[in-house]
């Protein structure tokens, strides 16, 4: 099977690239889930019941089944599909594809104190069941949909957060560059984590193995080009691209920093004094220049007080920006709109802007239908939305899919579940995939309906372990994956069985209330935990700082949000053993479920759902025949030994 | 008695016992190898990106000659214009090795270089040559090189990761550069170090930008000692328990043995990463404390780690290599950053005896091209491309294979990736063909069906 694979990966190498298995159109195969596996495999039995029940619980919600009265287990599934919590786990997924954070990364590490908003935004739209087409729609081109109020108008201008959220250049100093790459970043997103494609390769020469020419990159990138991004960095000493933000009609809750009325009007006052400084100046170089005099002696001088102003005058208007004239702060988010004028993107010999060549019309790749025309007068957002949500769009049905089935059962039918291309991996069960693709169209894209049926699959059901020598990589799926929980649901967990969890929204983000907007400056708030956690609302909402996460989150694989990430890695090193050792979150858990529990044998029953067996007894006896520890501190250790041991974070 | 002392103490409990007993279960206890090594550990440096032989370190007198002139050896039919070295070689030590003049302080070591020139990689893709050249597959997630390593010679010190990874990059597929795969968790890599201060900050605080990497959670002021020893025996205790109720399960058999390491790291690691001890001649030679010191401290801490018996160090060089435009410029800068931290680790190596068993490689994913992009760069090469190694039982002051008269393609010895994997293992005594694993019924090995050791190399 391998090498078969193999070979046709090779293959599709060496054939045309348009026809690559991914670009065809979706067939309409006649089976169900379990047909399609049971062609290719044996199922192993069903799992049984309480592992079953713990599976469908941290797949669903991420959290441990709760001990009430036991559901008929399809009724269980329903109920877990219903729960507020379902949103938080599956929102957390599309925030790693859509390479979700709270500030901007890179060279110029800038916080971005809004962009809560749209991780808000997302976990609404899992539970709210919004169809996956909609959803789309909503994050390219929710500006320019009706809305019949202002909360609906506020959800869709957050939900195009999406394409503002993205790390950028910010200290580069050519408006004309930061332009392109931005547009770029906004492509390629869009075309990995949708299509989990990489158009963006065409931008310097055609792609080289799959069927996007330079001309393809270029029509999209001028949709890109006539759209206005506005993601709030003002300009600094570090940022060199300041830009706005979008104000929310109506009212809504906003977190951020006020400031005090009197803060205001000294920042206005000082805004009228640069700009007074800067019309002096101005005037001053103006008159030397008319009078014909030599000012170059004075050259360093000017440009000093040119950058200072200049930098200066960006941190208040940012400020002042950010606040109403008592000093509110005012419902802002990130997001985009279209420009007023429309424009066509020149084709850049070899990407450089240097080398601009003929203007070229917007439109969509030929080699993905279906066919839709841009008007001249709009952007071309809404129509790309409609390009990549029609049934005859080949990829995005499979992409989708293709990432719920890995999320519950630990690989994708196509393992690469971020490249759809060439260079990816073929399906290992093609008609599943688009039996799977066919019913999520027909089902009117929803999300629900797909994990359901997955999940109520003997596929799914099977017990875990060791697959047979038959199937050694499982690609057959011969049997359910043994995996290790997510950093969210590990710390989730944590908090569930020390009983300190909050499940209310966390309102607005630890990002949201900081002073400034340098990530560098970080370190030295002492206001902050060191580990940046110190909350006990879902994992969901710690705050998502690029290069700077939270040490659960980094300790345990969380995904890098500079990259669009459908697959975590799972890593098992020393340093997860060092974190749930010596972590101060993972102390104070233990000290709130030793509080809890007042016994072993019930902190045990918390931990793991189950009763201790004679084994598990011993063990705690000889743990607790030490009478040199305090009771209390025994008691505690033991907690946090429960909490550290594999069976914690193992999903069978 | 001091912490470190305490903590050894401690550890010789039945935990310690029971990871020894494991320890040789999984075979990390130091091995015997297949044949007489002749390296015992690896430093790897890793240049992202893609550095442009043709100026560094593969000399072209074609190339110079034909400047300028069109070729239509690029993808591009209309033809590209061949793009002589844009900075000056010259020849280094007593074997006049041919060097960028960017690189002045590692051509103080040529007589020690092996420079490789015919190397060959599959793709001219960053992520899937970056993949190669850590695991040899460009397709496949597979053991890297490093885990190989571990694998195949058991680490010497116990109490420390037998490989650890410096600030790898998060990208081109991340951890599984550093990976394990199907091999035995305690293989992969242990990253270390995260964002460090920025300088400015760190100065205007009077704080160190950071005292070596930095190393979270290794304290516990909250559990005492003999009480975590406790808690650790417990957590084995479960998780075996688990075993044998469950069967076999690679992640709770990783979290046993990356527990017992866990709690002996706790004495170690603090004193390893701790730069302070060392010598204001030591410090100088590396050039830490001027300005941008992040490589230097890691080159330096490499040394350390390898005098502490960690057997695979990887560090990433500071920027990446990808230069598509400005080339002039940019290799200056990266060759700047790189050169003197590299050219102190060569000698300190060398005085303190170690370089003759510790192999240095460093490598980027693939090569550039003779012709220009954009004017002012060059495009990826994965055709023929250079490294270098030092150490290790490699021959000094020698250029091994060759490419064409313009450094396009690799056409003498050529080198391919597996090759490559091959010769390293050798130095590390290990036969490629022989270091196999079985998985799911196959055996695997580093190096798939191919790969032949470059014995002319081989001192």
């Amino acid at each position: 099977m391998r090498y078969t694979s193999f070979i046709l990966a090779l293959l599709s190498l060496v054939a045309g690239a348009a026809e690559h298995w991914s670009y065809q159109p979706i067939a309409k195969p006649v089976g169900n889930i379990d047909q399609f596996i049971r062609e290719k495999t044996k199922l192993s039995p069903k799992a049984d019941d309480a592992t079953l029940r713990r599976r469908l619980s941290y797949d669903l919600t991420g959290l441990p089944p709760t001990n009430e009265k036991p559901l008929p287990l399809a009724d269980y599934v329903d109920q877990l599909l219903a729960s507020p919590r379902f949103g938080e786990k599956w929102a957390r997924h599309w925030l790693d594809v859509a390479r979700y954070a709270e500030s901007n990364g890179r060279e110029s590490n800038l916080t971005y104190p809004h962009a809560w908003r749209y991780r808000d935004y997302v976990i609404d739209a899992f539970n709210g069941s919004i169809p996956y087409d909609r959803f789309i729609t909503e994050q390219i081109a929710g500006d320019l949909l009706p809305a019949k109020d202002d909360g609906e108008r506020a959800r869709l201008m957050i939900a195009t957060g999406f394409l503002a959220l993205g790390a950028k250049g910010l200290n580069e100093m050519n408006k004309e560059q930061f332009a392109a790459d931005l547009a770029d970043e906004q492509l390629d997103s869009v075309s990995r984590c949708i299509l989990a494609s990489s158009i963006a390769c065409a931008r310097c020469h055609d792609h080289k193995t799959d069927p996007f020419t330079m001309e393809d990159y270029y029509a999209l990138v001028g949709i890109f080009k006539s759209t206005d991004t506005s993601f709030g960095t003002w300009i600094d000493s570090e940022n060199n691209n300041g830009s706005h933000l979008l104000r929310l009609p109506g009212k809504h809750l906003t977190p951020n920093k006020s400031l005090d009325p009197k803060r205001v009007d000294q920042l206005k006052a000082d805004l009228a004094k640069l700009n007074q400084q800067d019309k002096d100046l101005n005037a001053y170089i103006a008159k030397a220049k008319d009078e014909n005099r030599d000012i170059s002696g004075e050259f360093h001088k000017l440009l000093t007080e040119t950058l200072r102003i200049y930098w200066t005058r960006g941190g208040v208007e940012g400020a002042l920006e950010t606040v109403d004239d008592q000093g509110n702060a005012r419902a802002l988010c990130m997001g985009v709109q279209d420009k007023a004028k429309p424009v066509d993107s020149p084709k850049y010999n070899r990407g450089e802007l240097s080398q601009p060549g003929e203007a070229i019309p917007r439109r969509f790749p030929t080699s993905i239908p279906p066919r839709i025309p841009v008007p001249a007068t709009q952007s071309g957002r809404l129509q790309l939305a409609r390009w990549l949500t029609k049934p005859e769009n080949p990829l995005t049905a499979r992409v989708m899919v293709n990432r719920i089935w890995k999320q519950l059962l630990g690989k994708g039918l196509v393992r690469t579940v971020d490249d759809f291309g060439s260079t990816g991996e073929p399906p290992s069960h093609p008609e599943l995939l688009d039996y799977l693709a066919q019913r999520f169209i027909n089902s009117g894209w929803s999300i629900k309906a797909v994990i359901r049926e997955i999940v109520l699959s003997d596929t799914y059901q099977q017990r875990s372990g060791q697959p047979p020598i038959t199937d050694p990589d499982n690609r057959l799926f011969s049997v359910a994956p043994r995996r290790r929980l997510d950093a969210e649901a590990i710390r989730d967990s944590m908090l569930v069985v020390s009983g300190l969890l909050d499940t209310s929204r966390r309102p607005g983000s630890l990002v949201a209330a900081l002073d400034g907007q340098s990530v560098s400056m970080i370190d030295f708030n002492t206001k902050l935990p060191p580990d940046l956690d110190g909350s006990h609302y879902r994992s969901v909402y710690l705050p998502v700082i690029r290069d700077h996460l939270p040490d659960v989150l980094e300790q345990f694989d969380v995904a890098n949000p500079n990259l669009v990430t459908g697959e975590r890695d799972s890593t098992n090193v020393p340093l997860q053993a060092l974190y749930l050792l010596n972590g101060p979150f993972v102390l104070s858990a233990s000290k709130a479920l030793a509080k809890r529990a007042g016994s072993p044998e019930m902190a045990f029953k918390l931990c793991f759902q189950r009763p201790m067996d004679d084994k598990e007894h011993q063990l705690s006896r000889a743990f607790f025949s030490d009478t040199q520890t305090p009771p209390d501190q025994l008691l505690t250790a033991y907690c946090q030994a429960l909490l550290a041991s594999a069976e914690f974070r193992l999903l069978n | 008695m001091n912490r470190r002392h305490a903590l050894t103490t401690v550890s010789s409990g039945i935990g310690w016992l029971a990871f020894s007993a494991l320890a040789s279960a999984n075979g990390l206890q130091s091995k015997i190898s297949h044949h007489a090594a002749r390296a015992r550990r690896v430093i790897f440096l890793t240049m992202r990106g893609g550095p442009s032989h043709v100026d560094l370190l593969d000399f072209k007198p074609e190339l110079i000659r034909r400047d300028g002139q069109t070729t239509t050896l690029g993808r591009d039919s209309a033809g590209a214009k061949l793009f002589g070295p844009v900075h000056p070689m010259a020849h280094y030590g007593k074997s006049g090795l041919r060097l960028s003049t960017l690189l002045p302080q590692i051509g103080r070591h040529a007589d020690d270089l092996c420079v490789i020139n015919s190397m060959q990689t599959d793709l001219p893709n960053h992520a899937q040559a970056f993949g190669q050249m850590h695991t040899g597959s460009f397709q496949f997630v597979r053991p890297s090189l490093g885990a190989w390593t571990l694998y195949g010679l058991g680490t010497e010190n116990t109490d420390l990761p037998g490989f650890i990874t410096l600030n790898p990059p998060a990208d081109n597929g991340g951890a599984q550069n550093y990976g394990s795969a199907f091999l035995p968790a305690i293989c992969q890599g242990t990253r270390i170090g995260g964002a460090q201060l920025p300088e400015l900050y760190a100065a205007l605080l009077k704080r160190d930008v950071a005292p070596g990497p930095p190393m979270k959670n290794i304290e516990n002021k909250d559990v005492p000692r003999a009480l975590q020893r406790k808690q650790i025996d417990l957590i084995r205790a479960l998780n075996e328990h688990q075993l044998a109720k469950n069967g076999p399960n690679s992640e709770i058999e990783g979290a046993i043995e990356s527990f017992e390491l866990a709690f002996k790291m706790q004495a170690e690691v603090p004193e390893v990463l701790d730069l302070r001890g060392e010598s204001e001649a030591t410090l100088k030679l590396y050039g830490i404390g001027q300005g941008k010191d992040q490589f230097a401290r890691q080159c330096l801490l490499a040394r350390r780690l390898v005098e502490a018996g960690v057997r695979f160090i990887e560090i990433a060089s500071p920027g990446h290599w990808d230069h598509h435009n400005r080339l002039r410029e940019q290799l200056a800068t990266n060759c700047a950053s790189i050169d003197k931290p590299i050219g102190a680790l060569l000698s300190d190596l060398k005085s303190r005896g170690l370089l003759k068993d510790t192999l240095v490689i460093w490598a980027g994913e693939f090569g550039r091209t003779p012709y220009a992009q954009s004017g002012d760069g060059r495009d990826h090469n994965h055709k023929g491309y250079s490294i270098w190694m030092a150490g290790g039982g490699v021959k000094g002051g020698i250029n091994y294979g060759s490419t064409d008269d313009l450094g396009y393609k690799a056409v003498d010895d050529v080198m391919h990736i597996h090759d490559w994997h091959a010769t390293i293992l050798h130095l590390l005594g290990l036969d490629h063909r022989k270091l196999t694993y079985n998985y799911g019924g196959r055996d695997f090995r580093l190096t798939n069906v191919s790969g032949e050791v470059a014995t002319k190399i081989l001192a």
